[in-house]
């Protein structure tokens, strides 16, 4: 619970700090960035060193986090400058007033999140996990989408055991032969498809139901109001990794081998499962929307929010025009326009 | 105070220390110098306890998290006393088995209990068996290595006395070393069960659904930190407690050192 002590006494710094006069638009020394350990373009940016190219005089630090809860914990404790969150984390973070705002669409999760059954165990619906044992990460994009989807089918998450398991933990399980069905992420999935498992459900079909899930890229407020410059060198260079990924598929499956160690034919699948926005189409109605009128992630929000407060996860449902204020769309705007 | 007793005097000062804890943190969070989100005032840690005491956290009531976490706990720590004190008794009354023990026990003892969890979820699975293991690892050394200095520390002439007046090994050990090396033995005892308290929450990291150190772990995802605190609270006083019903078991094992 170290976390706990740091960001209380971060936040006793930060309020300290905050009547300091913002020193208007000189460069950070440093720029932290916190990537989730997934597949999408933020591995493209960072391989190219794409981020260093739009701010070359300042030290860019990556740090890899495990999973939405990892990061939360990083953001809290004011770890890192720029994060990514999937929409549960988000919902979380935001409702618990975290001082953040969501400034581009990282991913679209596709097939690269699916749910994995043991081809031995029989199951072939919802209704034969009852009695097995299943494994996701609580708090995730993938817990989310099982307790919704299992709601959906009307069966009761009671009548099976869901265990909590970081990726790599059921990675580790799913060897053993510990659990029967799991619904994580490349690129840990893949190890379960290998050993005796088959795909059943994916996040791309449960966004085609209306459960569509992804992952949103987050600033500081305190960065953004201190660098706003800055924001935008971070999106100009996160929108060329995405444009490099979308224009040369067989380069960014390479970059994804070698930044993952994976075989290139997993490379190319995992990204073929994860569906990357070009920048100028975040702007829509679907995504992010634009400043005066915010698009349908806030809305995910909103449903997201209702299903985790209905969890008890969460002790209030915020309004979508709270929501729609942690996006802001303006800096991609100004990236766009130029 | 010079009037006062040393007893109703350290009651005095120890009700001081924690009134002054408790009023520290109504004073940070009232005047709102320290965030509620990373650190809730009293009343919504009480209202959380409140809540998790009555309605449950995840499917399990406050009463069964603790029960769970000090199921685990009791059990590991009964199986590391069981194997450490005699180990600790062998090590220090022999030296073959010092010179043969010690280096497993002396390298494993600095490893951080969650690198050693990763192996040993690989290798026992993601069921109690894991759990047991990292909480049984953790208590083991404080019990050996005071064992064996308590024994080390028994005057020889003890030993050769009882042995020249024809005294048993059995009965050395229960009249001689036991009896002896008891009192040190315990204070390793409570050591040891501190120890293995500070990783129950490593320990209930991975796969578990019950407990309170994994009811800390979920609600700290969450930023439920009136979950986290008032959790943190009830591990330190069943700590307390625990400890408190080691010493009394002392008093009633050992009486000649009341």
């Amino acid at each position: 619970m170290k976390n706990t002590l740091l960001a209380a006494a971060s936040a006793i710094f930060a309020t300290a700090l905050s009547f300091a006069p913002a020193g208007a638009q000189e460069a950070p020394e440093k720029v932290t960035v916190g990537y989730l350990n997934l597949v999408n373009a933020q591995l493209v940016t960072k391989h190219l060193g794409l981020m260093q190219k739009h701010m070359p005089d300042v030290e860019i630090e990556y740090i890899k986090v495990g999973g939405g809860g990892d990061m939360l914990r990083a953001i809290a404790a004011d770890q890192v400058d720029f994060g990514g969150l999937g929409n549960p984390p988000t919902a979380i973070g935001v409702t618990r007033g975290l001082p953040i705002k969501g400034i581009m669409v990282l991913n679209m999760l596709d097939y690269v999140e699916a749910m994995v059954v043991r081809s031995d165990a029989g199951i072939k619906s919802f209704k034969d996990l009852a009695g097995k044992k299943l494994a996701a990460p609580f708090g995730s994009t993938t817990h989310y989408l099982l307790l919704q989807a299992l709601t959906d089918e009307g069966v009761d998450p009671a009548s099976m055991e869901i265990l909590d398991l970081r990726p790599n933990d059921i990675a580790v399980a799913w060897v053993r032969g510990d659990i029967d069905a799991a619904w994580f992420w490349e690129p840990n999935l893949d190890k379960a498809v290998k050993n005796g498992g088959h795909i059943f459900m994916t996040s791309g079909i449960m966004a085609s139901r209306g459960y569509p899930t992804w992952d949103v890229g987050v600033v500081m407020n305190e960065f953004a109001e201190k660098y706003p410059d800055y924001v935008e060198k971070f999106l100009a260079a996160e929108c060329e990794g995405i444009d490099y990924w979308l224009g040369n598929p067989a380069e960014t499956a390479q970059i994804i081998a070698d930044e993952l160690e994976l075989d290139l034919a997993d490379a190319t699948r995992m990204m073929n499962g994860t569906e990357m926005v070009p920048c100028d189409k975040q702007l829509t109605a679907q995504y992010l929307g634009t400043t005066g009128d915010i698009g349908q992630f806030a809305d995910t929000l909103v449903a997201t929010a209702e299903f985790l407060a209905s969890q008890k996860r969460l002790p209030k449902v915020l309004s979508r025009e709270e929501f729609a204020d942690f996006l802001k769309p303006g800096y991609l705007e100004k990236v766009v326009g130029e | 105070m010079s009037q006062l007793s040393p007893r109703s005097r350290a009651l005095v000062l120890s009700t001081l220390s924690v009134a002054l804890l408790i009023g520290g943190w109504i004073f940070v969070t009232e005047t709102g110098i320290a965030n509620d989100l990373f650190l809730p005032g009293p009343v919504a840690v009480g209202k959380a306890f409140v809540e998790v005491a009555t309605e449950g956290y995840q499917g399990s009531t406050l009463l069964e998290h603790v029960g769970t976490s000090l199921y685990r706990i009791l059990v590991a720590f009964g199986f590391a006393v069981v194997v450490g004190i005699p180990l600790g008794i062998a090590m220090g009354a022999s030296l073959d088995a010092h010179a043969f023990f010690s280096p497993l026990v002396e390298f494993y003892r600095p490893l951080p209990p969650l690198g050693l969890y990763t192996l040993l979820v690989m290798w026992l699975g993601i069921g109690e068996e894991s759990k047991f293991a990292l909480l049984f690892l953790a208590a083991l050394p404080g019990i050996v290595i005071t064992t064996i200095q308590a024994v080390k520390s028994i005057d020889p002439v003890y030993v050769r006395a009882a042995k020249v007046l024809g005294a048993s090994w059995r009965t050395v050990l229960w009249e001689v070393y036991l009896p002896a090396a008891g009192p040190t033995i315990l204070a390793g005892m409570r050591i040891s069960l501190g120890f293995t308290y500070t990783v129950l929450v490593a320990a209930e990291i991975v796969a578990a659904t019950a407990g309170i150190g994994w009811m800390i772990w979920d609600a700290a995802k969450f930023l439920l930190s009136d979950v986290v605190i008032m959790g943190l609270i009830v591990l330190g006083l069943t700590g307390m407690a625990l400890d408190l019903a080691m010493r009394g078991l002392g008093r009633l094992l050992m009486p000649w050192t009341r």
